[in-house]
Formats: C-alpha cells, structure tokens, sequence
C-alpha cells in the first residue's frame, strides 16, 4: 500500500512537535531558573508528598532547637543563680563557725548576725530571681513574680507550686527547665537528714550535741515506729535514760530500759542510732530525738541571727549554732545536688541540640534530592531540547519549499 | 468523424471535470473535514460494427469521496478519547496549579504547632499567646482559600457541563438536518459536501462525549451516546438536558430526554471527562482537604479543653468549623430532617454518604454505593463512620438525605478566639501524694479526659486500703469511684484519669485537685505542641499535616496521570488521524501530478477535435 501524506496533516504534525518542543524548553527553562524540578505536585507526586513530610520535619526540629535555646537560657541563668546561692552559703556557713568561737565578745556576735541578716536578704532575692520571660525562676509552676514573701516576723513563705515547668525537646522527651523553690530552699531536712538531735533550751550544763549517724536502719526504723520520739536526761552522776514520746522508758530489743553513763566526748548509741556529745550534762538537762523536719533556709538563718542577737554565749549557744549548721548544710546539699541536675540537663540539651544540627544537614540534603534539580543535567538537557528544536524548525522550513508545483511551469 | 468528435469531447468533458476536481482538492486542502475526490472514468459502450468494435469515448461515471468508513470511526472514537484526556488533563493542571498557588498549608500548620511550644517555653508572656493566633488565623486563612479556589472550580465544572450539554445537542441538531437533507438526495449522485459536513460535526460531537453512529440504508446516520440513548434517528435529534442534583441545586447533572439521570452512565469526550474529574478527583480532594481542616480543629479543640487558660478556666475552643452538610432530596415526600454532627475525628472517611429511609428504617450508603452499617443508639440518634446522625419529624419511605461530612469544612474553618489569655497553656489538674504515705507508689501523670464532666476540677481524693485495693472520694467525702490497683493502670473518675506507679500501702492517699496556682505552668501547651506529630485521622494514625501530604500526593497522582494519559492518547489520535488522512487527506504534489496528467489529456482530446476537424476539411477540400 502507497502511503499517501497528507499535505495539511503533515504541516500541521511538523508544527504540533515543534510546539510540544518549545513547551519542554519553556519547561527545562523553567527548571533552570527556579533550580526546583517540582513547580506543581504533579511533576512528581511522590516526591512533592514526601518534600512536605521532610519540611514538617525539619520543622519540627526548628521548634525542638527553638526549644533547646530557650531552656538553656534559663537553665544558664538557674546555675549562675545557684552559683551565687552557693557562696552566700558559704560565707553564712563560715560566720556561723567563726560565731561559736567562745573568745567574740557579744558585739561581734551582733554584727555576725548583722552580716546573715544581709545573707539571709541577698538569698531571698536570689530566690526571687526571674528568667528572660520575666516569670520567676524559682515559683515552679505559679504565675507570681515574688514566689518568696518575706512575713512581718522575718520568716519567709513560700507562694510557688511544687510542679516544675518543662520543655519538649524530642518527640515524647521532654526536659525540666527549672526546680521548684520548695526543693531548694524550703523543704530541706534538718538534723543528719534522718533524724534530729537537739540540747533542750534549758540546759545548765556544758554538754553541747554534735554529730549524729543512724548505725542500723532496722533498728532505727523499728525504734522510731514504737517510741515516736526520744527524750534523753541525765542525772547529776552522767548517768543517762531515755524516754519515748509518751513518757515511758526506753527499751531494748531485749526488753530492757536503755541507759548508760557518759563522760565528756562519748557517743550515746541505742535503738540504731549514735550521738556525738562533748562538754558535761548537769543533772536534769535533757537532748530531744527525733525524726528531721523540714526546715527552710530562711528560717535557719532567722535562728542563727536570733541566738546571736540573743546575748546567749557557751553551750546554749554552740548547741543552737551546731543545730542550725546541720540544716544549712542540708541547703547546700539540695542546692549542690540541683547544680548536678541542671548540669546534666544543660549537657543533654547540648547532646540533643548538636543531633539536631547534624540532622538538619541530612534533612536539608534529601530535602534538595527530592525538590531541587540537578544544574548539570538539567542545563545539559536544556540545550539538547533547544538543538531539537532548532533541528526541527530548519527541517520545517526545508520540508515546506519541497513542492511539485517548483517545477510546473 | 462524429464518432471521433463525440470521442474528443467526452475526453475534454472526462478531463475537464478532472481538472475541476483536482482544482477543489488543492482547495479544499486545508479544509477541516475534507474528503480528497477522485473521478471515475468509465469507457463508453461502444458501436458494434459488425467485425469490430469501435470505441466510444470516456464517461466520468461518478466524482468520489475518498473515504474509509473504518479509518473515520477509528478517529471518532480516538477524538473522543482525546478530548476526554486533554480535557481532564486541564483540569487537573489547573488543581495542581491551584494547589501550588494557595499558599504553604504545612508551613502554615508548623508554624501553628511552633507557636504552641513558644506559649509553653515562656507561657505567661502575652506576645508569644498573641502571635499564637495570629498563626492560628493565618492557617485557618490557608485552608479557606484552598477551599473557596476549589469551590470556585467545582461552580466552574458545572458550568462547563452546561454548556457543553448545549454543544452537544446543537451539533445533534445539525446532524439531524443533515441527514433529512442527505436523505432527500436520495440514491443520486452522492452528496459528498453534505457527507463531509457531517462527519466533521460527528467528529466534533465524539470530542464532547462519547457516541457511537450507525449508517442507515437511507445514507442518514442513527447516533447514540455512551449510555446507550438515542440522540439522532432520521432527521430527529434528542436533546440531553443539564438538571441540578436533587439534593444540591448548584450541582449540575445529566438527564436525556426522558428526565432520566444519565451522569454516571456517560464516558468520553469532554463531558465525560468534566463528570469523570468532578467525582474521582475535586469531589475527594475537597472532601480531604476538608478532612485535614476538622482534624486541626478538633485535635486543637480538645486538647484545648483539657487544659487552664490564664483565668484559671478549662480552654476555650480556638478553632470554629462548620458541622457536616445535610441535604434532603428534592423527591422528598416526609417532613423528616436529619441533623448530622462529627462524634469520633479518627473514624470520618473522605466519602460523602446517603441516608435512605425503605418505610421500616433508615439504611446508609457511600456515594459510591456501599453499604456501611448504622448503629442506634439509646437516645433515638444512629452512628456510623464517626458521624451521629439525628432524625427529627416523619420520613416516608424512598425519602433520602445526602451527608457530606467535610466538604465545605475547609472554607469554614476560622479562628473563634480572640482574647489570648485563653489559651489554655496550664495542666487542669495537680496531684500530691500525702506526707503521710509510707508505701513506694508515686504519681505518673494525670490527665484530663473528659472536660466535659462537671465534677472534673473538683477534686478527689484517692485512698488506699490495701496495696491492691482503692476508694476514691470527692471533696465532699462521697464515694465516687474504686478498684483494684495494678501498678501503671490508669484509675479515672469524674473526667480525669491518674496514673501510679509502684506499691502503696494501705493508708497512703493521694490528692487530684484543680491546678489552682500553676496558671503559669505550660503543660497543656507542651501537648498541644505535640499535635503536630500526632495521629488524627484514619485511627489515629494520620496527622494533620500527612493528611495535607496525601492530598498533595492525591492531587499531584492525578495530574501525572493525566498528563500521561493525555500523551498515550495524542499519540494515538495521531495513528488514528495519519490513517484517516492517508485515504481522505489531500496531497499537493498528487494533485500536481494529476494536474499536469489531466491537463496533457485535455490537450490530447483538444488535438483529437483538431485531428477531426482536419480530416473534415482535408475532405471538404477534396471535394470542393
């Protein structure tokens, strides 16, 4: 079969490849000028559905670096907070010593209270420190600004919550970005943290309460659980007993009344426990044992300054001195250990934010794979298509002078 | 001699009307719908003249059509599949074109889902709360637009069909007439102009939609659509009619003649391609692209409103979306109404539904025809695929309702509020484990699950009487709730739910209150933030922005497939039209040869005349 060509048809086939090669130009030009290959979903469907999972991404982490600066600009300014908390500590916890040394007249211990008093303000307002949003650092959760208030009688309430705030910086990790001030300054427990030995008030003689340690848990535990509390007298001998909350001797496992007789500088040890003492009972003086309470900073440098300010010298004093020391040390203990925290959650949020950076590479390259063209390809290919087109029209015009009617004369 | 003049002419006729004809080809060339003519000779009966016989000169017996009637149904129908492909094909560049200009909807969310984790890394400082809204507005705006641009294509889809219904029936008009005129030409000489006419209009009319035609014996052409009706017979056409849907007047259907709805049974041609992208491709990506829009409000919505804004009160919703569309049948006949509300995000699908009442009960279908099962419930009202469905007055029976869940939700969606202390960024509820607990359990979380409970800030106390066993009381002291403990398992009451973890022992407590004084705490925010990547829909695996992605993948799919398919079936047009070219189509240097071919045998016969004449007067002479 003779294959006829179609004069029109052909023309208008010559020029339909010709628009559909200037169209792939325009489109290649396209590409090469914007550097994206998908313009509009279709040019590649997958990739322009995965292009949004990988920006929703690389969102995300935005928000979690977001989130990571703005921790750690509180978290900076908590360690510098307790950085300065720490030496206003030191120097409470150095006057205190120098306090009990028996040669300060009276007048130095006045202006040693003097100097808490100032350490004691200073903390307060340490306490009350803000972070860069304004919010108080130290008031967990509560939107006041003052979370300590200081009360007419120089004691100080705590108005935060107990609740830390927190930051997501993870899909499902979140991190604290502050401690309470109830864990730090308030709730800190008194004596050695387990239990309190203190020399009553009234005492006569030089017996001032030192150190104290629990020896047998078990022993302690069950003692604690029986008794509530113990009283230990001595007569005029150094002879000791004790009793429970009740009033009623103090027995041994045995079931015998504990007691025994103490000379200068012996422990006293019974149910678990042992309790360093110096100096020398007179008859009657009594130490009260018991579990440790909770005492605030505030309110152990309120009983420094007022034994100071008190006239009280010797062993009264020593013993208010020693007690009060234990529970400042106790402070810097829970402030010691949040330091520790802070720092390990500075240092994860360093781990987390350099995961990020490095992420972030990574997304923003396959991000470009899926998204952007490839310049050389591209342009290579930009040139072969106008080459085509070029070709294509000289054929054109070739073709078209091609015609019988040239030689009809 | 007369024999030879007589010869000579019929050879200056035969070549004469060659040459005209030639002469119409060339210009004719570029007419649409040309058939190339040839002329047919045949030779003359010729003189018996006893031992021989002497020609008689040529007869042109007919000037024909070049044409094939297989090649010309092939272009028919490849038109048709053309046209329906270029015409979808610019649908769906025009979507994606849409999609790509309607903003950044992800950006716009993530922007959202950052604005919530500034709330809670500094919840207490307004401009943070502030600028929360004014993305929450911004995306809102996002999916509007996106919405309206693809409610302004659906308005333009139903227009075209119009008047594409109207193309139609003019062109089976046309055709109608021609055949009344083809037929009155009778078994003559063929009408080949009046032919030509009419299978470039067939040819027009298979790019509006699909047909078939069939040649009578009369030469009229029968044609019927896609469907099976019939739109020519004989000289009478039968008009196809653009109807509104009866359970939405802005929709435009298809009727033939009779009023019977023929939308889904047409294919091909443009209009086959207009009915085929409005339900496979605009209807769904609304519907999703809707879906996206409930997901954000209801996830927000609700995480919302299990958390304490600065004013100590449960959150607010931020977002306002419309409820699903209901519309009744125009056929309707009871006063029955049906309400229809979203109970369960996660269970909605993207299909549109309805809800037929048989005289007995109510009964649900997809759109799509499949069945899905209505759950009653207690109150009267039924369930099914997420949605609660009230019927109020009295239906009778065939009345039916169409559902569609989300399809106007994207141009619905706004911000309702406008006080940005009402972000709810704080945890509703605290817990505390009692001073006096001795046993090792200690508080996991609390959460609140049901904001809607009235009892959910009032507080509770939950008691131990074994390490196993709790009682849970309120404020007041009245039970409320108890159980046996596992360690981890959640233990609820009045709207909220606590987790514990370890062994307490028998008369350890623990207190759920009010988070009364933590209205700075950022918890609720912390979770709202966490939305971003959390599941929604489809059971809760799909987020909102993997839901933005498969719409983009969806309508991105669409595109591609158009675009090849609109290739595949350019070339093929073009086989189809090369073939039917090759018999119909006019080639110049072919009509230059015959030219040259017919003018030398009009010389020839011209010098047979003159050979006569010669001869006459040779003989005259000789005579005179």
């Amino acid at each position: 079969m003779s294959i006829r060509i179609s004069t029109e048809w052909s023309y208008q086939q010559s020029l339909t490849t010709m628009m559909a090669q200037q169209a792939a130009v325009n489109a290649s030009q396209n590409e090469v000028t914007t550097q994206k290959r998908i313009s509009v979903a279709s040019d590649d469907p997958a990739g322009a559905g995965k292009a949004i999972s990988l920006s929703h991404m690389m969102a995300g982490q935005q928000q979690y670096s977001d989130s990571i600066d703005s921790a750690n600009t509180r978290m900076s300014t908590e360690t510098t907070t307790l950085d300065s908390v720490t030496n206003l500590l030191d120097s409470a916890r150095t006057l205190a010593l120098q306090s009990i040394n028996g040669s300060l007249a009276d007048a130095d211990r006045k202006s040693i209270a003097t100097n808490l008093t100032q350490i004691r303000d200073q903390l307060l307002q340490l306490g009350n420190t803000a972070d860069s949003n304004g919010d108080a650092l130290f008031g967990g959760t509560s939107g006041t600004s003052t979370p300590f208030i200081q009360n007419t009688d120089g004691s100080v309430s705590y108005t935060g919550t107990d609740s830390q705030l927190y930051a997501s910086i993870g899909s499902g990790l979140q991190i604290a970005t502050g401690d309470t001030g109830s864990s730090i300054f308030m709730n800190n427990a008194n004596g050695n943290g387990t239990f309190n030995a203190s020399a009553a008030s009234g005492n006569t003689g030089s017996l001032v309460v030192g150190a104290s340690s629990v020896t047998d848990a078990t022993a302690y535990a069950n003692g604690m659980a029986s008794n509530g509390s113990y009283t230990i007298s001595f007569d005029g001998a150094g002879n000791w007993t004790a009793k429970d909350a009740g009033g009623n001797p103090v027995v041994d496992a045995g079931g015998n009344p504990v007691g025994g007789t103490y000379k200068d500088g012996d422990n006293i040890s019974f149910n678990g426990m042992t309790i360093a003492m110096t100096g020398t009972p007179a008859a009657g003086d009594t130490v009260a044992v018991g579990k440790s309470q909770d005492q605030d900073i505030f309110g152990t440098l309120n009983n420094m300054i007022n034994a100071l300010n008190s006239g009280a010298s010797g062993a009264s004093l020593n013993n208010v001195m020693n007690g009060q020391i234990q529970a400042l040390d106790s402070t810097q203990l829970a402030v010691t250990n949040t330091q520790v925290l802070v720092g390990a959650r500075m240092n994860t949020l360093d781990q987390q934010s350099s995961a990020y950076s490095d992420l972030k590479v990574a997304y923003t390259n396959a991000l470009t794979a899926v998204t952007d063209i490839d310049p050389a390809t591209a342009i290579s290919q930009l040139s072969l298509q106008s080459a085509a087109l070029s070709a294509s029209q000289q054929v054109f015009v070739k073709a078209q002078q091609l015609t019988l009617f040239n030689y009809i004369k | 001699m007369a024999n030879m003049l007589t010869t000579g002419i019929s050879g200056l006729n035969a070549a004469q009307i060659a040459l005209t004809t030639v002469g119409n080809n060339i210009a004719n060339a570029g007419t649409d719908g040309y058939s190339r003519q040839t002329v047919s000779q045949v030779e003359r009966i010729s003189q018996q003249n006893g031992k021989f016989t002497i020609g008689n000169g040529v007869d042109v017996a007919s000037v024909q059509r070049s044409y094939s009637a297989y090649l010309t149904t092939a272009m028919w129908s490849s038109t048709a599949s053309l046209s329906r492909a270029s015409t979808f094909n610019d649908l769906t560049t025009t979507l994606n074109s849409v999609l790509s200009g309607s903003g950044d909807i992800q950006g716009s969310l993530d922007s959202l889902y950052a604005a919530f984790s500034t709330v809670a890394n500094a919840p207490s400082t307004s401009s943070g709360r502030q600028s929360l809204l004014g993305n929450a507005a911004s995306t809102a705006t996002m999916f509007n637009t996106l919405g309206q641009q693809m409610a302004a294509q659906q308005t333009s889809v139903n227009k075209q069909i119009s008047s594409t219904v109207d193309s139609i029936n003019s062109a089976t008009s046309a055709i109608a007439a021609l055949n009344k005129q083809i037929k009155q030409a009778g078994s003559g000489a063929a009408p080949n102009d009046l032919l030509d006419q009419r299978d470039a209009l067939m040819n027009q009319l298979s790019g509006l939609v699909g047909v078939s035609a069939v040649t009578e014996s009369d030469g009229t052409m029968s044609i019927y659509s896609s469907a099976g009706q019939t739109l020519v017979t004989g000289n009478t056409s039968f008009n196809l009619k653009a109807v509104p849907d009866p359970y939405d007047a802005s929709r435009t259907n298809i009727a033939d003649s009779a009023g019977n709805d023929i939308t889904t049974k047409l294919s091909g041609g443009s209009l086959g391609a207009m009915l085929d992208y409005r339900s496979t491709v605009l209807d769904p990506a609304q519907n999703a692209l809707g879906q996206a829009a409930v997901a954000l409000a209801s996830s927000v919505n609700a995480q919302q409103a299990k958390g304490l804004d600065l004013n100590g009160n449960l959150g607010a919703p931020i977002f306002s979306i419309g409820s699903p569309a209901v519309s009744g049948s125009t056929r309707n006949t009871g006063s029955a109404t049906v309400g229809a509300t979203i109970s369960d995000v996660s269970a909605t699908t993207s299909s549109d539904y309805i809800m037929t009442y048989n005289g007995a009960s109510w009964g649900l279908k997809t759109t799509g025809g499949q069945n899905v099962a209505l759950t009653s419930n207690p109150d009267g009202s039924y369930s099914a695929d997420g949605m609660t469905f009230s019927v109020s007055g009295t239906a009778a029976a065939g009345d039916s309702f169409k559902i569609q869940p989300t399809r106007n939700a994207a141009g619905s969606l706004s911000v309702a509020m406008t006080d940005p202390s009402q972000i709810a960024a704080a945890s509703a509820l605290t817990t505390s484990a009692a001073t006096a607990n001795t046993g090792a359990a200690t508080v996991g979380s609390v959460s609140v699950s049901d904001p809607t409970n009235a009892g959910v800030l009032a507080g509770a106390t939950i008691s131990f009487t074994s390490p196993t066993a709790y009682t849970i009381t309120d404020a007041g002291g009245a039970t409320i709730g108890g159980g046996a403990y596992t360690s981890g398992q959640p233990i609820t009451a009045n709207g909220w739910s606590v987790t514990l973890s370890g062994t307490p022992a028998a008369g350890d407590s623990f207190g759920v209150a009010k988070n009364a004084n933590g209205l700075n705490d950022n918890g609720n925010a912390l979770k709202m933030a966490a939305l971003s990547d959390s599941g929604v829909l489809s059971g809760g695996k799909v987020s909102v922005v993997d839901a933005y992605a498969n719409l983009t993948t969806q309508i991105g799919s669409a595109g591609a497939q158009a675009a090849t398919n609109l290739t595949t079936q350019t070339a093929l047009n073009n086989q189809a039209v090369s073939a039917q070219q090759s018999v119909s189509g006019v080639n110049i240097d072919e009509e230059g040869a015959n030219l040259v071919k017919y003018q030398q045998s009009y010389q020839a016969s011209a010098q047979i005349i003159a050979a006569a004449q010669t001869i006459f007067t040779s003989l005259m002479n000789a005579l005179g």
